[in-house]
């Protein structure tokens, strides 16, 4: 089990990581080159008009006052506003949160589902043509960029074959549905699973490439292991050696990578987003650098930032489920 | 260190196995595309010619459609003319939307890549793997603070902050003279390759913490090692047993986590390109990008650029395969991937 003291601990380290994102977020936007002021104000404002602006956003107090008022604003969950709309950040970013997640736990969910069963195979038959067919094909998928492999996905499943659309999420009288709209709505299912599909398969192939490779290799390990040998001299059928006993302790490893992996998921989800014209928050960040919007970008950097904490605190929390030294160490 | 046992272990795998050759020979295409790419094609990648747009690669035929005003009966229309366009060997992989030739800009592109590739790794060596190997060495505190501060860097994914910091810092570039032009061997290419800086230091900075993890995890194992305490003890420096013993021990596996660096990097050049953040058009990821619009009428132009990219981070994620399978250095299967 997994102790109190473990999780105290975790969670103590999870809070100074998070301290550090949000200061280096803060430093990344005051060192933004360029006057946020000739950003918002029109060409024509009066010197008046810039001064005015430049008060409204306490860009006159010096910086360790504006990184007070932007710790204090952080711990009432308060982001601030977008330079160009005005719009809360925190309602933009609670408008796009949940289209990323639906695509991020769609992706992770083929990746697990595939890759797992593919690396267990692809190692108990080793040097064998399944196992040279799944090597090839996690090769290839580690070394294929997702936004090209999504146009490659429209090109022929869109455009060619006609069984999906070309981009963009599900829609409902003009509003964009998610997860959590379904479960209200069972009928939106259907379309909003047909929307999902493509990004989520374009999102996922670089994680089912990635995790084949960690499983088989963690398998082929575990398999020399003399307790593999006991095991299968007691009589115990090689499914069960397989996926009760050798699994469990090949994931060990798998988890720990997987987590620090969950970066390249989340970067991921920005431009499978911008192929697939997602709405969400890889989107809404690109957008907000385009416009030179820093409020916006400092809110997705923390969102995600604080995101890859969270996930990784609870991978940690499986990994010491799955290995009981961890947590007692 | 390379040592002639870590020569050998590399023949030896080269010798036996299959992948390891094709990487070496898929690498050295790419090399002498990007090296020779002037004498390669007879054309420029960025002249454009609109007469002789969007042809298709040798085996294809495509379509183009043309829209004009025109007055029908007393009225202006809108008439589309659709003509079909045949493949020629003049263009053998067919032309862009501007009638840019695909082949050379796939050449050029390579030259991108492959720089970017290098020298953002190496940019990552050079922070990370002191960094690492002083870590390792001291531990205790000094590790926890350096470590520490790569598990923030680890809190971004790489493409979320390389977009981030060049969005803040702009795309500064760098012209180097291409030499086939200087000399004259050339002198219609254009006449210098152009370097994205901004993307370069970029892709280093946000890529330091692997190669750091790696060296740290030698430098830890070394610290304590026999000739390590036996250099200390007749009064060697710290900075010296680092540099001389602690290093050159480290370097096989660095070795190998900097060439699945390369792929890292290239995957996320193209990205930066795809998403117009790297100050050079002359990149594949930005031609992929140039032919969304396309998708339905000129298929080519989004396709060839891509395969170019799996080719290329393939060949180097071959070579990083044999690297570790030679050297079995403990590095996980994880491997050189990206966005």
């Amino acid at each position: 089990m997994v102790s109190g003291r473990f999780l105290a601990r975790r969670l103590g380290h999870g809070v100074v990581v998070v301290w550090a994102i949000v200061t280096v977020v803060f430093l990344l936007r005051y060192s933004t080159p360029g006057s946020v002021v000739t950003t918002i104000a029109p060409l024509d404002a009066s010197p008046q008009l810039k001064a005015e602006i430049a008060k409204e956003l306490s860009l006159h107090e010096p910086i360790y006052v504006q990184y007070a008022h932007y710790l204090g604003d952080l711990l009432r969950f308060d982001l601030g506003h977008s330079y160009v709309t005005n719009t809360p950040v925190r309602q933009l970013l609670a408008s796009r949160l949940p289209q990323t997640l639906d695509l991020a736990i769609a992706a992770t969910i083929v990746a697990i589902t595939i890759a797992i069963p593919l690396g267990v195979v692809s190692a108990t038959r080793r040097h064998t043509p399944t196992d040279y067919a799944a090597t090839s094909f996690s090769l290839v998928g580690i070394s294929t960029p997702n936004f090209w492999l999504g146009l490659v996905l429209v090109l022929v499943f869109a455009v060619g074959m006609g069984w999906f659309p070309v981009s963009g999420p599900a829609r409902a009288n003009g509003e964009v549905i998610s997860a959590i709209d379904v479960l209200y709505a069972p009928q939106l299912a259907g379309r909003w699973l047909i929307h999902l599909t493509l990004p989520a398969v374009t999102l996922g192939t670089y994680f089912t490439a990635l995790l084949t490779r960690l499983t088989r290799s963690g398998v082929l390990e575990e398999l020399e292991e003399p307790y593999v040998r006991t095991l299968r001299s007691s009589g115990l059928p090689p499914v069960v050696i397989r996926y009760q006993h050798v699994l469990r302790n090949a994931l060990v490893p798998v988890v720990t990578v997987l987590g620090l992996q969950l970066g390249t998921l989340i970067g991921g989800a920005v431009i499978t987003e911008r192929v697939f014209a997602w709405h969400g928050l890889g989107s809404l960040l690109i957008d907000a650098i385009n416009d030179r919007d820093w409020m916006v970008v400092q809110g997705c950097l923390i969102v995600i930032g604080v995101g890859f904490v969270v996930i990784n605190a609870v991978v940690d929390g499986i990994y010491a489920q799955l290995d009981p030294e961890v947590s007692i160490e | 260190m390379i040592t002639p046992r870590t020569r050998r272990a590399l023949r030896r795998t080269l010798r036996r196995q299959l992948l390891p050759k094709l990487g070496v020979v898929m690498f050295g295409l790419l090399v002498v595309g990007a090296l020779c790419a002037p004498v390669l094609t007879p054309h420029d990648p960025t002249t454009q010619q609109l007469d002789e747009k969007l042809r298709p690669p040798i085996g294809f035929s495509g379509q183009t459609e043309q829209t004009s005003s025109q007055l029908v009966d007393g009225e202006v229309k809108t008439v589309t003319e659709t003509t079909t366009v045949s493949a020629t060997w003049t263009y053998p992989l067919g032309t862009d939307a501007l009638g840019r030739d695909m082949l050379s800009r796939v050449l050029y592109g390579a030259r991108t890549s492959l720089l970017v590739g290098i020298l953002g790794t190496a940019v990552a060596a050079i922070i990370g793997v002191p960094t690492g190997l002083i870590a390792g060495y001291y531990g205790g505190r000094i590790d926890d603070a350096l470590m520490r501060s790569g598990d923030v860097m680890l809190a971004f994914p790489s493409l979320v902050l390389a977009v981030a910091l060049v969005g803040l810092f702009g795309t500064a570039t760098v012209r180097i003279p291409d030499p086939w032009v200087v000399l004259g061997i050339t002198p219609s290419m254009p006449s210098h390759v152009v370097l994205p800086g901004t993307v370069v230091l970029v892709v280093g900075l946000v890529n330091w913490v692997w190669l750091a993890r790696i060296a740290r995890g030698e430098a830890m194992g070394l610290a304590n090692a026999p000739y390590v305490l036996a250099a200390r003890s007749v009064g060697a420096s710290d900075r010296y047993i680092i540099r001389h013993h602690v290093l050159p021990n480290a370097l096989t596996p660095i070795l190998v986590m900097a060439t699945i660096q390369v792929a890292t990097i290239v995957l996320l050049e193209s990205a930066l390109a795809f998403l117009g953040f790297t100050g050079t058009t002359l990149s594949w990821g930005f031609d992929v990008s140039q032919g969304r619009d396309l998708l339905s009428t000129a298929w080519w132009v989004t396709t060839i650029p891509g395969f170019a990219i799996v080719f290329a981070v393939f060949a180097v994620n071959l070579i990083g395969d044999w690297f570790r399978d030679a050297l079995d250095p403990g590095i996980d299967a994880g491997g050189g991937g990206g966005p």
